[in-house]
């Protein structure tokens, strides 16, 4: 059997009035893991995932899915994908049960196997009580619901929109630990506003303003490429914050992480982050000065504001 | 891991029936549906039984009692068929449903025959309670049972054409409500009120769901094609009352199913997920 797929060649989608939701986007991945899809509201985001489920027809372009065309045979295409577009909606009336039961039997799934899947999958998600009416439940437990319909018959790909987003503390803890196991036999591409979740689940990364990719690389590659912009420092006493500010010069902006704890953001040269060290080692003991985690933050926010000539369609 | 066959469009169409019926079932306005009816009939019934209203026979007393089907039945296929499209694009079950690898026209033509069984269960408890009043007149034997089955024919037909049309509606909107609303507005109040212009004029309302599904009665009890009354009072003016052929009937039944499905097929295919 061939590797899992998804593949989008010049896909663009034009609403009325020559609004361009999604322009001439071109990417290919194929085997296992995880794809974050990133960009902010209306980037086109979620129009790409809709396109590729069908759920959308492109204006040009194509979206294939295990090598078959999601236009030309919709149901082939998505014979092996779970996915969770927007916010779904099991019938009011299905209990838990009933909802990932159906979507089961529609994927050809013998009773007795089913059941014993939404078993394993009530343990997995922690869903709420197989009994319960699906329009009796909370966002966050239909969210979980749906994920769960999505994973019934152990689909190979995994498209999900925002799969988090509903959801509180300890149900996104539970779902990004689910994810980071799927993607070692699974590929997903899922799209998020949540860029430490993407860091944690993801290997690549996909950035889209304005319907057009801007990046697409590893999530290490991207790391490495933007990495410089912004520092941590950490003082061993209570220092002010605008005595960092004062500092001037290659300092951007501080903010502050925790108690006696800053990030600084600078244009990420190495001669500004030498300039930046120094100055802060005159204010008071420095325990730690390093690269700033939440890289993909910052590689977002430098790409979204169009201030960063390293971007680069990979 | 391996790659799932998927089951026959034949066998999902299965299941979507099956699940679907299950989910009108279980809705209120079902149950409220089928409260509608069986109030409204046994009351009827029973106020013919305690008049003693036999009618001039066993056919005649159907002709009567089923006379209410085309309204009954455009009530029916409204509330069950009108948001059965509309419920996948203007709330969050369509991205439930649509992702799945099941045809849109396998998923269409499932909901299509639960709704039918549903409207068909309501129409069979109708039809019990009416003839239990014929049964009460005119004893078992008495009624023209031939007659009877091929009335119940012809509602199926009037309620695969209703619900055929309620579809086309349907894929027109985003929300069930306004879906709803607009069925029971256009297929009700529209086609009477038309009828009522039409009535003074020559044109026979042959494009008329309402029209053709007094066939249902009409099987019972033969009726003039045409009959004009000339209202002096009003100077002459001619008022015609237009009663179907029971095969023309039939026919605009025909040919609501066949072009409001093809139709509403061809928008709910074509329909996007958008906003």
């Amino acid at each position: 059997m061939s590797a899992a797929s998804i593949e989008v060649l010049g896909l663009t989608k034009n609403y009325s009035r020559g609004r361009s939701a999604l322009v001439d986007a071109s990417f290919r991945y194929e085997g296992t893991g995880a794809i974050g899809y990133l960009g902010p509201n209306g980037a086109g985001k979620t129009t790409t995932l809709k396109l590729l489920t069908g759920l959308l027809r492109p204006t040009r372009g194509t979206a294939r899915i295990n090598g078959i065309s999601v236009v030309k045979d919709r149901k082939a295409a998505l014979a092996d994908v779970g996915a969770i577009i927007e916010s779904p909606e099991p019938y009011p009336s299905q209990t838990v049960a009933e909802a990932i039961d159906m979507v089961g039997e529609f994927r050809g799934g013998r009773p007795a196997d089913i059941a014993r899947e939404i078993g394993e999958l009530n343990a997995k998600l922690d869903l709420p009580p197989l009994t319960a009416r699906c329009g009796q439940l909370s966002k966050g437990q239909r969210q979980r619901v749906s994920i769960a319909a999505s994973l019934i018959r152990d689909p190979r790909v995994i498209i999900l929109d925002e799969p988090t987003s509903g959801l509180d503390p300890k149900e996104r803890i539970l779902i990004r630990n689910l994810l980071i196991e799927l993607k070692k036999d699974r590929l997903i591409l899922m799209s998020s506003h949540l860029m430490q979740e993407v860091t944690e689940i993801c290997d690549q990364v996909i950035f889209i303003n304005q319907g057009q990719v801007i990046l697409k690389d590893s999530v290490e590659n991207v790391a490495r490429r933007f990495q410089t912009r912004a520092v941590d420092v950490e003082f061993d006493t209570p220092i002010h914050i605008d005595r960092i500010r004062a500092l001037g010069g290659a300092v951007r902006e501080v903010t502050v992480v925790a108690e006696r704890r800053f990030r600084i953001t600078f244009d990420g040269s190495t001669a500004a982050r030498v300039e930046i060290l120094r100055g802060l080692v005159g204010l008071g003991p420095v325990l730690s000065y390093q690269s700033a985690s939440l890289v993909l933050e910052d590689a977002y926010l430098a790409l979204m504001q169009g201030d960063d000539a390293r971007a680069v369609t990979a | 891991m391996e790659l799932h066959d998927l089951p026959s469009d034949t066998a999902q169409w299965l299941t979507a029936v099956r699940r679907q019926l299950r989910f009108y079932l279980k809705t209120w306005r079902f149950v409220g549906l089928l409260l509608f009816v069986a109030v409204v009939d046994i009351a009827v019934t029973a106020l013919n039984i305690a008049y003693n209203s036999a009618g001039s026979s066993a056919g005649d007393y159907l002709y009567n009692a089923i006379g209410a089907m085309p309204t009954f039945g455009v009530i029916v296929g409204a509330f069950i068929g009108g948001d059965a499209l509309a419920m996948d694009f203007g709330s969050g079950t369509g991205y439930f449903m649509l992702v799945l690898p099941v045809r849109r026209i396998v998923l269409l033509l499932g909901r299509y025959a639960a709704a039918f069984l549903a409207a068909f269960a309501l129409i069979l408890v109708y039809y019990a309670i009416s003839l239990s009043g014929a049964v009460w007149f005119y004893g078992f034997l008495g009624v023209p049972w031939g007659d009877v089955v091929e009335s119940i024919g012809i509602a199926a037909l009037f309620a695969l054409a209703v619900l055929a049309a309620a579809f086309l509606f349907s894929s027109f909107f985003r929300s069930p409500a306004i879906s709803i609303v607009v069925t029971i507005l256009a297929l009700f109040l529209a086609f009477d009120i038309v009828d009522g212009i039409l009535s003074i004029t020559t044109v026979e309302p042959w494009f008329s769901i309402l029209y053709a599904g007094q066939a249902i009665a009409l099987v019972f009890e033969g009726q003039p094609h045409e009959t004009i009354v000339r209202v002096t009072a009003a100077r002459g003016l001619t008022i015609r009352s237009w009663t179907p052929y029971v095969w023309e009937g039939v026919a605009i039944m025909v040919g609501y199913l066949v072009v409001c499905l093809v139709l509403s097929a061809i928008i709910y295919q074509r329909k996007e997920s958008k906003g």
